[in-house]
């Protein structure tokens, strides 16, 4: 390894954020938690895309990690409001007590 | 390459890897979407590094700027208490999750990262400076399936493969449509209407021819990434209002009283 930064680099650095986003999944029981995990998920594949982006000089890496941000976005408000609701059910935000789909 | 570019990679590196620890450890929400808004800022730093300026922008726009002030604003909406947190409690099941993320990372590390000697890679930039060629130009050849992912990313050694780039454009090799402003018919022409050419603002007047120098600049910045958005990508970029339009929805629907 370099001390510059090379390719290499970033993609292990995404892969190692993306590792913690999935042991957070896994370890967290606390909704929000989980949900900012997914979000941490989806920003180290957006590093790939654009460490890919610059390596092959070109931009539809950008692209894709611009939709990806957008799909996040809605993905946030909906999750979030599912988990508001949940709360009300249940008054907990513990995935493992929310066990039905219906009442 | 410069000294302080890197040194600004492995600072944010290390600090995103710091603050995504911080997400997975603080038992409290709120003190986690903290640790994951100072990551966000870390990987728009990032971003900004490997010249992606608009989605460096972009992330703490979107991501810092509203995602997580949804998330601060819903877990004080929720008001936990210390007994809905939980105790923090270790189990084989942690023990297991931990096992499973480190060899998620193993292997992810494995497939990127053959065993490589440093010295060949060192050997082969200390060959091509040799030969006269800018080493930056040159990927190094490894054992890896990707080419170059010894690559620098440097801002020159962008710059000296988009020269490259336009170079071979230049000369007929290929043309500045290849895969960008493909028309949906492949056998009609298609130009880039005056308007999207990048640096002139106004419709009919005609391009402002750019140096090379300003156009390396370009890369990454709202300029050609809008160009594509509105281009090759505009059918994703209207289903995307969809996809927001259906969201909101139903955000306001699930969170409502009486579903």
């Amino acid at each position: 390894m370099t001390w510059e930064p090379t390719l290499a680099h970033y993609l292990i650095l995404a892969a190692g954020t993306f590792s913690i986003g999935v042991i957070g999944v896994m370890v967290r029981r606390n909704a929000l938690t989980l949900f900012m995990c997914i979000e941490l998920m989806l920003n180290s594949v957006n590093l790939t895309f654009i460490a890919f982006s610059k390596y092959r000089v070109d931009l539809d890496g950008h692209i894709f990690s611009f939709f990806v941000m957008a799909v996040a976005a809605a993905e946030a408000a909906v999750g979030l409001a599912i988990i508001l609701h949940i709360f009300r059910h249940y008054r907990s935000v513990n995935v493992d007590e929310v066990r039905q789909l219906k009442n | 390459m410069g000294f302080w570019e890197p040194l600004f990679f492995w600072i944010f590196a290390v600090g995103a890897v710091v603050t995504s620890l911080g997400v997975l450890t603080f038992r409290n929400p709120l003190y986690s979407a903290l640790s994951l808004i100072a990551d966000f800022f870390c990987f728009a730093s990032l971003y900004a590094l490997l010249s992606a300026h608009f989605l460096a922008i972009t992330q703490v726009l979107v991501y810092a700027g509203a995602i997580m002030v949804l998330f601060v604003f819903i877990i004080m909406l929720l008001n936990l208490t210390e007994a809905d947190l939980g105790q923090r409690q270790f189990s084989l099941h942690h023990i297991l999750a931990w096992v499973g993320g480190i060899a998620v990372f193993a292997f992810t590390v494995s497939t990127i990262l053959p065993l490589i000697p440093t010295d060949q890679v060192e050997s082969n930039r200390a060959e091509a400076r040799a030969a006269g060629e800018s080493p930056r130009n040159q990927s190094v050849s490894t054992m890896s399936t990707i080419p170059g992912l010894y690559a620098d990313l440097s801002e020159s050694a962008l710059e000296a493969r988009y020269r490259d780039k336009i170079r071979s454009w230049s000369q007929g090799e290929s043309s500045p449509a290849d895969g960008k402003y493909r028309p949906f018919l492949s056998d009609r022409d298609f130009t880039i209407p005056p308007a999207m050419e990048p640096g002139t603002g106004q419709e009919g007047r005609a391009p402002r021819s750019r140096s090379e120098e300003q156009r390396q600049g370009l890369f990454g910045t709202v300029e050609p990434v809008s160009i594509l958005l509105v281009n090759r990508f505009v059918v994703p970029f209207e289903l995307t209002a969809i996809l927001l339009l259906a969201a909101i929805m139903g955000a306001v629907i699930i969170a409502k009283k009486r579903l």
